[in-house]
């Protein structure tokens, strides 16, 4: 029996960055096994994408260490094996669909056509490839912005608020995707602040004022809170709220 | 028609210009600054130091003018020589060792039709001018005085081709140049700011691509576009077709038709390194800006400057001392120069003066490069 535990996929050790005297993440330390959906959820302003700019090095940590992939962030030798849907769309309005995908997996190092149609197939945009992404519903900018972040196939996707402004049948195709993903080996990390979403993640973190105050899943979670209901569990946590069983 | 609504409006539009600091600090102070520049130029501009040499073929009315002329130069700085021959004054204007050439003909203060010629150079025509219109006022109280009232005609020429009397050909060099750079310059500031706002920047720093790999391909991407502009630009300075009249259209030219002494393609290779270094400069601008406002709100702080101290509006030798550090510091002055250089003195490659100023636009464009490499990252994150 191999007792050697795998390495974690995603690593943060006292983590901590700050702007002046705000701590927008305050110490955070956790490890994140591979291919599994994990929630980042929490308030606006708590942190999360912060967190999320710093493991995939678009921040520098003030203290403390992040590593992806066992490699410590920021580092770009790690970044081609790293997906990121940023929270606004992120994509050239002027240019076709396709250009833009063949764009992002350029830059990703991926010259196979094959893979940018795929990556489009997956979302189901392959129909509008020669269309102009500015000519597309708000939905479908946030499939293409999906595709871009996933043509390369990367180890470890983090998406921020990826359902902002999508609508629910939308909402439940991208969860479709993120599951086969994850089930394929994927890591991936989702920050959001609709907890209705959290059922779908296999683990989840509460994130509130720079901190996890929690972690489990979503049903050790309200357990552990005495409620049937998240959006307590995490006032619950949080503190703010006494929830009376 | 509701006031309410328009008053609305009115708070609306005046609140977003209040909170928006810098349009406010640039719709208050770059007016003052602006204005004030040019009046500090206009007031304190200095008439270049002139250094000339004079042939005097006229005997002893033009030593009397000689004599006049030397005291006067010497007087405010400038240095004066005789010589004896005027092909080896016009090699010394050539050279740079003098700034003008008098050359006193023979018959002055006797002959009415005794003909007075100044040569200067021809590569700073507004510059040139200042010396000659000084210089013709002295000559003349001299020439006035040793011939008892009888005064010569001067003409004025230039070492590197005829002085034209097209008003554009002193200027053409100049609009060439600072064109290129204004609109380079405004597309990619503009156009960077997008790939920030548009949140495709951050998503760029989170692949594998490189700060220096982002620079150089958006100083390619530009470079092509300021490649085909500076070719159309060019052959419409340069070219004039003329249309012959058809029907009851007239006949026509299209194209301004300005002389040149150089190869179009040297010009174009000042100004595509003139462009290179305005995209990086675009890039460096637009990472301080939050709107294309602001951007555009540059102008007056970043290009406005370079229009007046690079010598498209005022010669940059007549243009007062405390400004000559600035004048060093502004790559569309050498691109100017170099111009002129391929224009006017048809400089190639082996040209020492036109290598100079390609090498230092290239130095600018590399320094642009590095500086917008290394801030990319700390805007991003």
């Amino acid at each position: 029996m191999n007792s050697q535990a795998p390495a974690p996929a995603i690593r943060a050790v006292d983590l901590v960055k700050a702007f002046g005297t705000v701590r927008a993440v305050d110490g955070i330390s956790f490890e994140l096994a591979a291919g599994r959906i994990y929630g980042l959820l929490g308030p606006n302003g708590s942190g999360k994408t912060t967190l999320i700019r710093l493991l995939t090095g678009l921040a520098r940590a003030t203290s403390g260490q992040a590593e992806v992939l066992g490699v410590r962030m920021p580092s770009r030798e790690v970044l081609a094996r790293i997906g990121y849907m940023t929270q606004s769309d992120g994509i050239y309005p002027t240019l076709r669909v396709i250009d833009n995908a063949r764009f992002f997996a350029a830059t990703y190092g991926v010259r196979d056509k094959g893979a940018v149609m795929e990556a489009l197939a997956t979302v189901q945009l392959a129909d509008r490839a020669k269309a102009t992404a500015m000519d597309l519903s708000g939905g479908q900018r946030r499939r293409l912005s999906l595709a871009c972040a996933l043509v390369h196939k990367p180890a470890v996707l983090f998406l921020d608020e990826p359902t902002v402004g999508v609508d629910p049948l939308l909402r439940v195709q991208f969860w479709q995707h993120f599951r086969a993903l994850a089930d394929a080996g994927t890591t991936i990390v989702v920050s959001s602040h609709v907890m209705d979403e959290a059922d779908r993640c296999d683990e989840l973190l509460f994130v509130r004022s720079g901190s996890v105050i929690a972690r489990g899943s979503s049903l050790e979670l309200r357990q552990g809170a005495g409620t049937e209901n998240l959006e307590e569990a995490f006032l619950h946590f949080a503190g703010d709220v006494e929830v009376t069983r | 028609m509701s006031l309410h609504r328009i008053v609305a409006l009115f708070r609306r539009v005046t609140l977003e210009i209040v909170r928006d600091r810098p349009s406010l600090a640039l719709l208050f102070i770059a007016p003052l600054v602006m204005s004030g520049l040019i009046t500090f130029i206009i007031r304190e501009g200095d008439t270049p130091t002139i250094d000339a040499v004079l042939v005097n073929q006229a005997g002893l009315p033009g030593t009397l003018v000689a004599a006049q002329l030397g005291m006067a130069i010497e007087g405010e700085g400038g240095s004066f020589e005789i010589l004896d021959d005027e092909a080896v004054a016009r090699s010394a204007v050539e050279r740079g060792d003098a700034s003008i050439a008098v050359v006193l003909p023979a018959g002055l203060g006797t002959h009415a039709t005794a003909q007075l010629t100044l040569i200067t150079g021809g590569l700073d025509p507004l510059g040139e001018a200042t010396q000659v219109g000084k210089l013709q006022r002295t000559i003349m109280a001299g020439a006035a005085a040793a011939s008892g009232g009888s005064l010569p005609t001067i003409r004025h020429l230039t070492v590197y081709g005829a002085s034209s009397d097209d008003p554009i050909a002193r200027f053409a060099p100049a609009i060439v140049g600072f064109f290129a750079y204004f609109f380079v310059y405004l597309l990619t500031g503009v156009s960077f700011l997008r790939e920030r706002t548009g949140g495709t920047l951050e998503r760029l720093m989170a692949t594998p691509v490189a700060r220096g790999e982002i620079v150089i391909g958006y100083s390619l991407g530009f470079g092509l576009m300021a490649t085909f502009q500076m070719i159309v630009l060019l052959t419409w300075v340069l070219v004039s077709v003329r249309i012959p009249a058809l029907g009851p259209l007239p006949e026509f030219a299209v194209g301004l038709g300005v002389a040149s002494a150089g190869s179009a393609v040297y010009a174009f290779l000042v100004v595509l390194l003139l462009a290179l270094g305005a995209v990086s400069l675009g890039i460096l601008v637009s990472t301080f800006a939050r709107t294309e406002l602001q951007v555009i709100q540059s102008i007056p702080l970043i290009l406005v400057p370079q229009f007046l101290l690079s010598g498209v509006l005022f010669p940059t030798s007549s243009l007062p001392e405390i400004l000559q550090p600035l004048v060093v510091i502004m790559p569309v002055r050498y691109a100017v120069d170099g111009l002129r250089q391929v224009f006017v003195a048809g400089a190639d490659l082996g040209s020492a003066a036109l290598l100079a100023n390609l090498l230092i636009l290239g130095v600018f464009a590399a320094v642009f490069a590095t500086l917008a490499s290394l801030i990319i990252r700390r805007e991003v994150a």
